[in-house]
């Protein structure tokens, strides 16, 4: 296994472990809150989106010209 | 200047094409995710299983790591790597899939479809489900397409192309978990 590839793998279990505690405290956070969770969840929501469309779909290979 | 060949022109409108798709999807889930606070507002039943919610939840983010590793290891040529995170990621869509039969049973009994949360539940979760479905068949295409020899590190768009959509369908279910299940 290329240096990389192992290398990209890591990154790969690193957003994942990021939205892991995202989704954790979002469910700590609505189970928790009885009333005026929407803010702080929608808050939370941003981060584990953002991850997810950054670094596991690639948008920025969209403006790099879509490539492999 | 680098001149662009047909293939790599061919690439790159895939890529612009299925962006185009998945913000035409995304526009269809905001609007559902709308139309759930616009009907219910921010109410939401107290009975409501939100330790089945997360369950199902953790099992979609660990499918959207499998198919992660899946693209990585065909872009790296590891034809191995992609069957067997593929193949993870078909059974974790299953899992969510059964998980979304519980729940859709629980629902029926607290929420039916003719009450004003019911019928934001069964409309969000079935249109998901309905996706997750749908990027179910397309992995398993790609996977026996696999299995005889198709894709490798400089050919593998049906692979990154299903595994986008996989990833989408993810990022839906993060905005509609806390949607029905969190928000009050």
């Amino acid at each position: 296994m290329d240096g990389v590839y192992r290398l990209k793998r890591m990154l790969g279990l690193r957003v994942f472990v990021g939205l892991l505690v995202l989704d954790l405290l979002e469910y700590f956070v609505g189970s928790r809150m009885n009333s005026g969770a929407l803010i702080p969840l929608a808050v939370l929501a941003v981060p584990s989106t953002w991850l997810i469309v950054r670094f596991y779909m690639h948008f920025a290979q969209l403006r790099q010209g879509g490539g492999h | 200047m680098t001149m662009e060949t047909g293939a790599q022109h061919r690439l790159r409108v895939n890529h612009l094409g299925l962006w185009l798709f998945i913000a035409s999807e995304a526009f269809l889930f905001t609007a559902l995710i709308a139309s759930r606070y616009m009907i219910v507002g921010l109410d939401r039943p107290d009975d409501l299983n939100q330790t089945l919610g997360l369950a199902i939840s953790l099992v979609l983010l660990l499918s959207s790591l499998t198919a992660y590793l899946a693209e990585t290891a065909i872009k790296h040529g590891d034809r191995r790597g992609l069957l067997r995170y593929l193949t993870m990621t078909i059974g974790l869509g299953v899992v969510f899939l059964i998980g979304v039969v519980f729940e859709w049973n629980e629902g029926l009994r607290l929420f039916p479809p003719d009450t004003e949360f019911g019928s934001a539940f069964f409309t969000l979760i079935g249109l998901h489900a309905f996706h997750v479905l749908t990027g179910l068949l397309a992995m398993t295409v790609v996977l026996n397409l696999s299995r005889r020899g198709h894709f490798d590190a400089d050919d593998h768009w049906g692979v990154e192309g299903v595994i986008k959509y996989w990833h989408f369908v993810d990022v839906a279910w993060v905005i509609i978990f806390p949607t029905i299940y969190l928000v009050s």
